[in-house]
């Protein structure tokens, strides 16, 4: 039952081939049919009609890297709850084996639920 | 080639899906467009666009045309590989997110039975949780490639918004799980039709407004649509782009709000279910060509409405500002969604699945009351009491009380 049926990810690797070839088809067609006019005043990124000042690729605000950070903790566990969920609601309730199952996954969760109120105890989600 | 046909007759179904829906899912992406200007131009008292064709229901064919004439243009400072690859992306992740989508029960033909989905593979949902994150690369990198502020800091706020609303997403979709027991999506949909089975709406209606909001934000649509917030930034990420290359974005943003209806369909509406309570007649799971097709309308059916709703509250709401977005999600929905998280897996401990609308009313009930008891932050709209800020340099003590 648990077997992995490889043949079925095929419609999936035909899905993506055929996104892959409207892109490159779409992409091509709008670089063959447009005009193309080069000049230098044209190559300056826009920006609302000054100069620009330096290049745009400075460094940015730590925070962002931060957020990328804490999503990480979050996504990586319910990446884990899920195979979790399925095995769980096969489990007859209120059973020994439920409740150990129960409290495993309520103690994973409660250590991230941790590092989460540090993450907001240490102003990771103030953005004023 | 009968004999081959016969012989992999769930492959060749999933082929036809794949062709008809990609094509369907591409010319509602036009059509939406169309259809968005029209809603806007309702909303405003307007007549929107009726020019081309009868009611200008051409525009989208014109509008294409248009669009491949224009120049493809590269800015000089670009990094051009990365500034081609990025529309590309943001199509091909909102593509193949189809899918897992059960888009009619069991077909039997000819002594067989196949099901009409793309893809019948064994994870089900989390290919969904995998696809929707791939979309945060073609914004953030097209944001990046462009060496333009406007896009980079466009590009820099999608990516913290995408990967934000993420987690309450897959949190959401967790409880159904638990609900459903199952990660396959037709199974799902099965759970949700027939006497006794109700629509997981009913079930899970706080899951549901959490999922219904992170969609909303997963596709960059109003009231979350900061990163082409148009009065701030120009254009966002997408301010550098021109021709096509533009318009794929649009069109990868049209193509997600399609995949998230269908999945909102999939996951809380029951699929082709007509009869919401479980308790009277409904739709079989499965059929011959015309029930198929049946089921199929109906889902088209139930997915236009989400994108019409959706539609609606982009021209209902205000745009959020950023930190009331990034609070809205991580102060607000994933406490939120947790605590859903874990009463629905104590009722699935108790055994309690058919009371699992009380407890999510009741959740939503002591949300309602004890959310005034929170601690809550000092107005975030001050301008002149700095000194609270953390960026103010006069610190509390300095000034004295």
């Amino acid at each position: 039952m648990l077997a992995v049926d490889l043949n079925a990810y095929i419609p999936v690797g035909i899905l993506v081939l055929m996104a892959i070839i409207f892109v490159i088809v779409n992409l091509a067609a709008t670089h063959v049919l447009g005009p193309k006019r080069h000049g230098a005043e044209k190559d300056i990124a826009y920006e609302s009609g000054m100069n620009p000042i330096g290049t745009a690729r400075k460094r940015f605000n730590v925070r962002f890297y931060i957020l990328a950070m804490t999503f990480l903790v979050f996504d990586v566990e319910i990446i884990f709850l899920y195979p979790w969920a399925v095995t769980f609601t096969k489990l007859a309730p209120q059973s020994d084996e439920a409740t150990l199952f129960l409290g495993r996954i309520m103690f994973f969760i409660a250590t991230s639920i941790l590092a989460y109120i540090y993450a907001w105890r240490k102003g990771v989600f103030r953005w004023d | 080639m009968s004999a081959w046909i016969s012989n992999n007759a769930q492959l060749v179904t999933s082929i036809i899906v794949i062709l008809v829906v990609i094509h369907l899912a591409l010319g509602a992406a036009a059509y939406l467009i169309l259809l968005e200007r029209k809603v806007a131009a309702w909303a405003q008292d307007r007549i929107g666009p009726n020019r081309v064709g009868p009611l200008g229901l051409l525009q989208p064919i014109a509008d294409g045309l248009k669009l491949f004439l224009k120049e493809d243009y590269i800015p000089g400072g670009a990094d051009r590989f990365l500034f081609v690859l990025a529309p590309g992306l943001s199509v091909i992740a909102a593509m193949i997110g189809f899918a897992v989508i059960p888009w009619a029960g069991t077909l039997t033909i000819g002594g067989q039975s196949v099901k009409v989905m793309t893809a019948d593979i064994s994870v089900g949902i989390v290919y969904l949780i995998a696809t929707a994150s791939l979309g945060v690369y073609g914004v953030a990198l097209g944001g990046w490639a462009s060496n333009s502020k406007y896009s980079f800091i466009g590009g820099l706020r999608a990516s913290a918004q995408m990967i934000s609303y993420e987690i309450p997403m897959g949190l959401a979709i967790l409880c159904i799980i638990l609900t459903a027991g199952s990660v396959k999506a037709d199974e799902i949909v099965a759970m949700q039709i027939g006497p006794g089975h109700q629509w997981y709406i009913l079930h899970q209606p706080l899951a549901a407004i959490i999922f219904y909001t992170c969609m909303l934000a997963e596709a960059n649509r109003a009231p979350f649509d900061l990163a082409e917030a148009e009065a701030e930034l120009v254009g966002g990420w997408h301010t550098e782009y021109s021709s096509m290359k533009w318009a794929m974005f649009f069109l990868g943003e049209y193509v997600h709000m399609f995949v998230g209806s269908a999945f909102f369909v999939t996951l809380f509406l029951g699929g082709w279910s007509l009869n919401p309570f479980g308790v009277g007649p409904d739709l079989p799971l499965g059929g011959g060509i015309g029930m198929i097709l049946l089921q199929f309308g109906i889902v088209l059916g139930k997915v236009f409405l989400m994108i019409f709703l959706t539609m609606m509250v982009r021209w209902t709401l205000p745009r959020f500002r950023f930190d009331q977005l990034m609070r809205l999600s991580w102060e607000g929905m994933i406490p939120v969604s947790l605590l859903v998280l874990l009463v629905t897996s104590f009722m699935v401990f108790m055994g309690w699945i058919g009371w699992m609308w009380a407890a999510s009313l009741a959740t939503f009930a002591i949300i309602w009351l004890a959310h005034p008891l929170l601690p809550r932050q000092a107005n975030p709209n001050r301008r002149i009491p700095l000194i609270g800020s953390r960026f103010s340099p006069l610190s509390d003590k300095a000034l004295g009380p």
